[in-house]
């Protein structure tokens, strides 16, 4: 089966790294918010373990930033500009998952170096990546010394208002990092998408379509 | 007396006061030894006011002693004035028996105590910024003014007070008094410890202000105890919130009954809004908005937050909490720091003690705070996300259907995968038919 470069390593670190941060900031999220439901370590492990992962998260959140900055692969994020077609597009994808691939109907995305996303995963990924994990290290970095920051909490609307947002992000995330695996096991086999998150190589059915893997 | 009449006699008085301070001194060690000799004008009231049972029937009814402990003055440091410095409008001519009237010793006091400030204007200057003499201003008629703390007749030098006694502090302080003597800094001082603080160490010799005021307790805390915000950084997460939110004494009073005071500030002064003087409303107004009397529900809040707003403050009424202990008596029953609550768990925790009891309060015209009792439901309700924006308490206050979009989140995030499996086997048989792939 042939294969295509489309995870640079630069993007398999920053997303295995995104990974094993994220489930941590999710399992010490639920230890601060639930204590007493859930006893897996103290109230203040869980908090400095949050507070550091969650710098990490953010250095790290500067590695796929600049990465895709300053590099062509970019493209993978681009929407279609024509909404129709993108609606179309993500309507097609959507129907796939709920329907076709039931009835053995092929991916309609092809996968290739340069738009390695299907439409809809293309859009979510920009939401996630623009807006929601800025917005959860702003809230995060907030709370995480709500002294300092008093004055822009304060212009928030307080630090109920800004941990609410925090927590609703959280929400999120929490129904994201379940589905988002399972999702990546809808490969052509359950493993395909993983392996490739580790060797940067996706196989595929059938000839790529776009340009040669840069290497 | 006139006013003109009364200053005349001071001057004089005044004049005499000097000489005596001039004699004094260039007589050196004679004077010294002769200070607690009594002079001669002196021992001559003293003739008949050193007599047990010499009393004045006062217009109200009240008895006046004029008994005057001779050895005692004799001692005092105002034996080097005598008695006309302050009992100037007392002559030769209108005593005895003195015809003017006394309404009531409280009112002769407050009189007499005018007298006190001729000489003593620094302490006067600190005493009225005091909350006791916001409580004279109130018509307090027990507010202690200069005579009830320093028997004039008896007023020592300040090394022979015995600061660990607690008087005067606790004649009408005695609960919280008994609180500081059982407690870390009490104990300390018991054992001879002079750096151990006392009454006035936090709340100042002339000057005391309302409790509650948390950055003057916060303060008089961190005077003694400078490294206790490096201390608590080493091991408490936002250590600076922490110092700022929680009282000293509500981790340091270990047994102590805790709880959430929300205290309304104005968003654009941040200030604590103040009791308008003359026509206090609060506690009206939120009695009159809490129609069960079981304390203000979220609704209720908003809308005396609203009413509150249209009185016109500089910016927005808001909220913001603190976690204090239950009593002023609660919050002198200090105990060493290895007694200290380190568990943060003991608030973090859903449910936790402190939040068991709510008040919203506002700054007294005296500067005590005005309170009146909220739900507990207010610290964990949605609607409350607006009207107490100020205050949240990780774990601990958190709201009730944030919880119910986690547990959502949880079961879509296990459920989708789950039925789609489902339907991707149950799908197979159906695709294999059709000749598609199985493994879908």
């Amino acid at each position: 089966m042939p294969r295509i470069y489309v995870h640079p390593l630069p993007v398999r670190i920053w997303h295995w790294i995104n990974a094993l941060g994220f489930v941590t900031m999710i399992v010490t999220g639920f230890q601060i918010r639930y204590v007493g439901l859930i006893d897996l370590m103290s109230f203040r492990t869980a908090v400095v373990l949050h507070n550091w992962v969650g710098f990490v998260l953010i250095a790290n959140f500067f590695v796929w930033l600049l990465f895709y900055l300053f590099s062509d692969k970019i493209t993978v994020y681009h929407p279609d500009l024509s909404p129709t077609r993108q609606f179309r597009r993500s309507f097609r994808q959507m129907w796939y998952y709920g329907y076709g691939i039931f009835k053995g109907e092929p991916n309609p995305h092809h996968i290739s170096v340069y738009q390695k996303f299907n439409a809809m995963q293309g859009m979510t990924y920009q939401v996630i990546m623009l807006l929601l994990v800025p917005l959860q290290f702003y809230t995060g970095v907030l709370l995480w010394d709500v002294e300092r920051f008093s004055g822009m909490i304060d212009v928030l609307g307080g630090v109920r208002v800004v941990d609410t947002a925090h927590v609703l992000i959280f929400t999120f995330f929490v129904g994201f990092i379940a589905i988002h695996p399972y999702l990546a096991s809808l490969g052509h086999t359950r493993t395909a998408h993983f392996k490739a998150m580790f060797t940067g190589y996706e196989e595929v059915e059938e000839e790529p379509t776009a340009r040669p893997p840069a290497g | 007396m006139t006013g003109a009449k009364f200053h005349a006699d001071l001057m004089n008085a005044a004049r005499l006061v000097l000489m005596a301070v001039a004699v004094l001194a260039v007589s050196s060690l004679t004077a010294r030894a002769a200070s607690s000799v009594l002079s001669k004008p002196s021992q001559q009231c003293l003739g008949c006011h050193s007599a047990k049972g010499l009393e004045k029937k006062l217009a109200n009814g009240e008895t006046l002693s004029l008994h005057v402990e001779g050895s005692e003055f004799a001692r005092s440091v105002h034996n080097m004035i005598g008695c006309a410095v302050c009992h100037a409008d007392t002559t030769l001519e209108n005593h005895p028996p003195v015809k003017t009237k006394i309404a009531g010793a409280r009112e002769y006091s407050l009189t007499l105590a005018k007298v006190c400030h001729t000489c003593h204007a620094d302490k006067l200057k600190l005493y009225e910024g005091s909350i006791h003499a916001a409580l004279v201003r109130e018509g307090n008629p027990i507010a202690p003014i200069c005579t009830d703390c320093h028997s004039p007749h008896a007023v020592l030098p300040q090394a022979a007070y015995d600061e660990a006694s607690g008087a005067p502090c606790s004649r009408c302080h005695n609960p919280v008094f008994d609180a500081y003597a059982g407690s870390v800094h009490g104990e300390a001082r018991k054992k001879g410890r002079m750096d151990a603080p006392v009454c006035s160490s936090c709340h100042n010799t002339h000057d005391p202000r309302a409790g509650g005021n948390e950055d003057a307790l916060r303060n008089a805390c961190l005077g003694c105890h400078p490294r206790a915000l490096p201390a608590h950084r080493e091991w408490l997460p936002n250590a600076e919130r922490h110092l700022h939110t929680v009282s000293c004494a509500a981790c340091h009073a270990p047994g102590a009954k805790r709880k959430i005071d929300l205290r309304l500030y104005d968003s654009a002064a941040q200030k604590r809004i103040a009791e308008k003087e003359g026509v206090p409303q609060f506690e009206l107004r939120a009695r009159a908005i809490d129609t069960e009397g079981k304390g203000l529900d979220v609704n209720e809040l908003q809308k005396l937050l609203g009413e509150i707003n249209r009185d016109g403050t500089e910016g927005r009424a808001i909220l913001r909490g603190r976690l204090e202990v239950d009593s002023g008596i609660e919050a002198h029953r200090l105990a060493g720091k290895t007694r200290a609550v380190g568990q943060c768990e003991g608030c973090h925790r859903a449910g936790s003690a402190p939040f068991q009891k709510v008040t919203i309060s506002i700054a007294g015209v005296d500067g005590r705070p005005v309170r009146y009792d909220a739900r507990q439901e207010v610290l964990n309700s949605a609607n409350s996300v607006e009207s107490i924006g100020g205050f949240y308490v990780i774990g601990g206050t958190r709201i009730g259907l944030l919880d119910v979009l986690v547990v959502l989140s949880l079961l879509i995030g296990v459920g989708v995968p789950v039925v789609h499996l489902a339907l991707g086997w149950l799908s197979r048989k159906y695709a294999k038919r059709i000749g598609g792939r199985e493994d879908s």
